[in-house]
């Protein structure tokens, strides 16, 4: 579904990311773990194509995204994103930041596409909020919207970059929660988090990326208990005693 | 004879209030300066009305990608903006009828010249105000966009030109108050808006009375428009 092939990421002389090698099954869930500036986040990035790689390619559905002759527009429709800052439209309301992108790219009836965003808010613990704007909810509802706005594109795969970073600790759970309920329901999801309960309890593979390279890759269950690489044992112990 | 007409009377027998703010002359050429100020809104209106989308276009085309329409919108932008709007009337009223007569043969010419000069003047202000107000909006709006399939415009169109328009909405109407002032150098191509009102009369009536009518009659126009910014800048300053 998702192929990266020894993608590198340079932004000035810096290499980001060294050459990246990761291929994503459809219904698997990823979880990315590793320190800042590892590189897990650009990554991400890279197969939205909000940032170009410097080299290499990235396959999504067999469809080459780094090739400038594939419709960046109409694959990135297929990729679904949500963004650690929430990034909704802040003059749409709640339902608005759901239906105008189903309404304005994909040319959808306005109607239905209401109606679908509605349960597509009800689905996300939303009913009730469709008329709010983004300012009149907290940080948990934001991102909640920002997820119900990424599905109504009825996308394939859906990236998450450290989605509960920004959120005060009490509204972390009903975030956690809605994802774990779309991976439940079998969605392919690429989660960069520093959540390891959730990473053990939903993942089906874990990464851990340091400088830029996939330095391990095992079951999370398997990574997050028995680490062989050095790098990732520092990083857990680090994270774990926290 | 009314309290009012003999403190008029009074007035006009002091000889530099007679000269330059005669209530005599005032009453008298009022409704003519009215008639003049009509023209002046309507070109101040019309001029603006067209150059909010130019700036608009020439703002957007500033932030793209593609060096061509960079250079496009920098060139318009600078010759519009470091030339004087007098000059740009004389060329666009004057020297382009001459290189192209086929203009002359437009009826009303130097209505819709003036106001065409007006616009384009007043669009290279503008693009500079849609310029700022496009890139004070967070990045991750764009990206956010973007992700969701947005084309490059689509997303200017439906995302982030919206979220602009609340906060160039003060500097706009500065640019309105600025341009309504402008007009008064289409008296220099003898288009009788309020300024060249005021410049028939005060030589009909061989006193310089009128222009103080005029200056009044921009300031009622003006002075409740910068109240008006004065406002729109403390409830933003409130909901930021």
């Amino acid at each position: 579904m998702i192929e990266l092939v020894d993608v590198h990421k340079y932004f000035g002389h810096s290499e980001v990311l060294k050459g990246i090698n990761l291929k994503v099954e459809q219904g698997e869930v990823i979880v990315v773990i590793g320190p800042s500036g590892s590189g897990k986040s650009t990554m991400l990035r890279c197969i939205n194509k909000l940032e170009d790689v410097t080299k290499g390619h990235i396959y999504i559905d067999g469809q080459d995204i780094t090739d400038p002759k594939n419709d960046i527009n109409a694959l990135r429709q297929k990729v679904g994103m949500v963004f650690q800052s929430f990034n909704l439209f802040p003059h749409l309301t709640a339902l608005q930041n759901v239906t105008i992108a189903p309404i304005r790219v994909q040319k959808k009836d306005r109607r239905d596409s209401e109606q679908k965003g509605r349960d597509m808010l009800a689905r996300v613990g939303l009913t009730g909020k469709e008329d709010f704007f983004p300012s009149k909810l907290s940080g948990g509802q934001q991102q909640r919207v920002a997820i119900a706005r990424a599905l109504a594109m009825e996308p394939e795969v859906m990236l998450f970059d450290e989605v509960t970073s920004a959120l005060d600790p009490e509204l972390v759970k009903e975030v956690l929660d809605v994802m774990k309920n779309l991976a439940l329901g079998g969605m392919t999801m690429v989660c960069v988090t520093h959540e390891m309960g959730f990473g053990r309890e939903v993942g089906t593979r874990a990464i851990f990326m340091d400088e830029g390279v996939i330095m391990e890759e095992n079951t999370p269950a398997e990574l997050f208990a028995n680490p062989r690489n050095k790098r990732t044992q520092a990083f857990l112990g680090k994270v774990l005693a926290q | 004879m009314s309290f009012l007409t003999s403190i008029s009377n009074w007035l006009d027998s002091i000889p530099v209030i007679h000269q330059f703010a005669s209530p005599k002359i005032l009453a008298s050429v009022f409704p003519f300066l009215l008639e003049g100020a009509k023209l002046t809104i309507l070109f101040a209106v019309l001029g603006e009305l067209f150059g909010i989308p130019l700036g608009l276009l020439a703002a957007v085309f500033k932030l793209s990608k593609l060096k061509i329409l960079r250079a496009l919108a920098t060139v318009y932008v600078d010759f519009f903006r470091g030339t004087p709007l007098l000059v740009q009337l004389y060329i666009g009223l004057f020297a382009l009828p001459i290189a192209f007569p086929v203009i002359q043969k437009i009826p009303d010419f130097t209505f819709y010249g003036g106001v065409a000069v007006l616009a384009i003047n007043s669009g290279a202000y503008v693009a500079e105000i849609f310029r700022a107000g496009i890139e004070s909006i967070h990045k991750g709006q764009m990206e956010a966009a973007r992700s969701l399939g947005f084309s490059y415009l689509k997303a200017m169109w439906y995302v982030i030109i919206p979220q602009t328009f609340r906060r160039v909405l003060p500097p706009l109407t500065n640019e309105f108050i600025a341009l309504l002032k402008d007009t008064a150098l289409l008296s220099a191509l003898a288009i009788t808006e309020l300024a060249m009102k005021a410049r028939y009369l005060s030589s009909w009536k061989a006193n310089v009375s009128p222009f103080m009518g005029a200056a009044l009659i921009y300031l009622a126009m003006t002075i409740p428009l910068t109240r008006l910014v004065a406002y729109m800048e403390k409830r933003l300053a409130i909901s930021d």
